[in-house]
């Protein structure tokens, strides 16, 4: 390839160290495969018919469902996961490793294994869910409960592994600290560890948050397509795509603002720019 | 206020066995090279390393025993440390972080403002109580940290090289400052350095860790005028030499003799220290009264102050402080044969 020899003095003072031969048009060509399905849909979104496909019914609906599971799973992943990860990180307990692997292993489990799982633990006929139905009568598949404990099932494992992280690279030393000056544990936790993890904190949330939100598998497996009561707005993505395709890019749109969203308020923490 | 305690404990390599004890308001300087385990000391006096055969008693309290399972956490001793590099929590201010053990221990959050903001003010830091840590200078964090350590007014204070991170000038300031500080303080106090100067002029008594174990202890005075280790002896600049005395003779391990004036008429295991002073330098075998001489090549010159110490190796190493004019009329530089004297009087010897 010939290159003007000003052009090329330009890229040596810029460039730190020259690609391999080929790097260049390969990149360029992973940039291009990311970048043209956000481009499609941006391009393609009707939007005149916007507002109106926006605020149909069942679209508003399947809104209020994501919002309220995937900040439920938050939740209950932020009550259960930041203990998970201060013992993962603080404990050298006895199959430690077991249960780091355990705790990965949703991220990397197809979800819609994970919502058979899901089933065959809680199901009616799984081994939880049939004492449940039996002692209770209670019934989780195909409920609301049902689609936060999916979107749980496969957010919260980004949570864990982001506080686990924050909290080893904090290190222990300023509670030593914060313990010789005569706070206990609880007081050492609240008032030294989590506010000083509290950007690993953001970031996991903000991270488990967006998986959450977007669950389509296990929820779908688990806690089926019920609209009102388990249709979320990637289920509802996928159904409107059959007959209602307008609909159907409304939709996504939310979905990729949320996702922007998501990166802006990460930027700095794990997607710094170098 | 005293301390007895006897800590024994292994972290990696480092295997610690050794017996601390401070009494009233004493300045106990704990001394020692580095990873000698003096940090790994103050920690688990303070109750954050774990312990093997232990005992910790502070004003009569046991805090460690070992044997009986008793073990203190570490927010219930009443112990402050000021920790190297200080640790003032970074999202807190000053007046925050001086603040934080009052409140934890349950005092008002009016109450500990109050107080803390007294404590700032008397080490004249009232104008930073809103700083954040990393606004302040180094030698104001560690007026904070000394602060956040007395305000819960601990029976025994431990702090670990607490001037090693200021620069040469704040360092001087602050040394005189603490010893103030530690004058006024009511319990006792265990202070780590490695640094000879701060020992000496802060500290009551030393006690020098080396390797984990206790090699001298005694005030700054008599660990000055009788080194018991080749760590001492360097630090306060002697010669030291250690061997079998009898009848003011002291035989070396490598079998040579050093002679010397003792009145006491020891015997057995014995140290001899030779100021580098003391020892005076030849080209040829000196005549006369000195009855220690010795042939040996000089190897390293150092210039401190208006002195050259000169480096002797041979059967007998030693050190000499000459003058400059001295090394060039002996023609010390080229490393040539010297013979090296010193006066049985010059030789200091005392019990190992």
């Amino acid at each position: 390839m010939q290159v003007g020899l000003g052009r090329r003095a330009r890229w040596a003072r810029r460039s730190v160290r020259h690609a391999p031969l080929g790097f260049v048009p390969l990149a360029a060509l992973a940039v291009l495969f990311l970048a043209l399905p956000v481009v499609g849909l941006v391009v393609r979104a009707p939007w005149r018919e916007l507002p109106a496909d926006l605020t149909a019914p069942g679209v508003l609906t399947a809104l209020r469902l994501s919002l309220i599971c995937s900040v439920s799973a938050v939740a209950v992943s932020c009550a259960v996961g930041v203990p998970l990860a201060w013992l993962l990180a603080r404990v050298p307990f006895p199959g430690r490793r077991l249960v780091r692997a355990l705790v990965i292993l949703p991220m990397v489990l197809p979800p819609v294994v994970g919502g058979v799982a899901l089933l065959l633990a809680f199901g009616r006929y799984g081994l939880v869910g049939q004492w449940l139905d039996r002692a209770f009568g209670v019934t989780l598949p195909f409920t609301t409960t049902a689609t936060i404990m999916a979107e749980t099932f496969v957010a919260m494992p980004f949570l864990v592994i982001t506080v686990e992280a924050g909290l080893r690279s904090l290190g222990q030393r300023y509670e030593d600290a914060a313990a010789t000056l005569g706070a206990g544990r609880w007081t050492t936790f609240r008032r030294v560890t989590l506010p000083l993890i509290a950007p690993s904190l953001g970031a996991g949330a903000a991270l488990c948050w967006a998986r959450a939100l977007g669950e389509f598998g296990a929820t779908i497996t688990f806690a089926g397509n019920l609209p009102g009561s388990t249709q979320t707005l990637p289920l509802a993505v996928y159904v409107a795509l059959q007959n209602n395709v307008g609909g159907a890019i409304a939709l996504s749109l939310i979905l990729l603002l949320v996702s922007l969203a998501v990166l802006v308020a990460l930027r700095g923490h794990w997607f710094g720019s170098r | 206020m005293s301390l007895q305690a006897h800590i024994a404990l292994r972290i990696g390599s480092l295997d610690v066995d050794a017996e601390l004890t401070a009494a009233g308001c004493e300045v106990v300087g704990l001394l020692g090279p580095n990873a000698a385990g003096k940090t790994t000391l103050l920690r688990a006096l303070a109750g954050l390393s774990p312990l093997r055969d232990s005992r910790v008693v502070l004003d009569g309290e046991v805090l460690d025993d070992t044997a009986t399972g008793v073990r203190v956490p570490p927010e219930r001793r009443r112990i402050g440390l000021v920790f190297q590099d200080y640790l003032l929590f970074p999202h807190l201010s000053a007046l925050e972080n001086v603040a934080f053990g009052l409140r934890a221990r349950g005092v008002s959050r009016s109450d500990a403002r109050r107080q803390a903001a007294e404590w700032l003010a008397r080490l004249g830091l009232a104008e930073q109580r809103d700083a954040r840590p990393k606004a302040l200078s180094g030698g104001q964090a560690q007026r904070v940290a000394l602060a956040r350590a007395l305000v819960t007014d601990p029976s025994l204070l431990l702090l670990d090289e607490p001037l090693a991170a200021l620069d040469a000038g704040a360092r001087a300031e602050l040394r005189r400052e603490l010893r103030r500080h530690l004058a006024t303080f009511a319990g006792s106090c265990l202070l780590v350095t490695h640094d000879p100067l701060e020992a000496m002029t802060l500290a009551d008594r030393l006690t020098v860790l080396e390797d984990g174990r206790i090699t001298q202890t005694g005030t700054p005075e008599q660990v000055r005028a009788h080194p018991r280790s080749r760590y001492v002896a360097e630090l306060v600049g002697l010669n030291l030499f250690r061997g079998r005395v009898t009848d003011g003779v002291v035989e070396l391990s490598g079998g040579e003799e050093l002679v010397a004036v003792d009145d006491d008429h020891l015997a057995g295991e014995a140290f001899a220290a030779v100021h580098p002073r003391a020892v005076a330098l030849y080209r040829e075998r000196p005549q006369g009264s000195p009855r220690n001489v010795w042939l040996g090549t000089a190897e390293g010159l150092e210039v401190a102050g208006d002195r050259v110490r000169v480096q002797i190796s041979g059967p007998v190493p030693l050190v000499a402080e000459v003058t400059p004019a001295a090394v060039s009329a002996l023609h010390l530089d080229d490393g040539g044969p010297v013979w090296a004297s010193v006066k049985a009087t010059e030789v200091v010897v005392y019990p190992a």
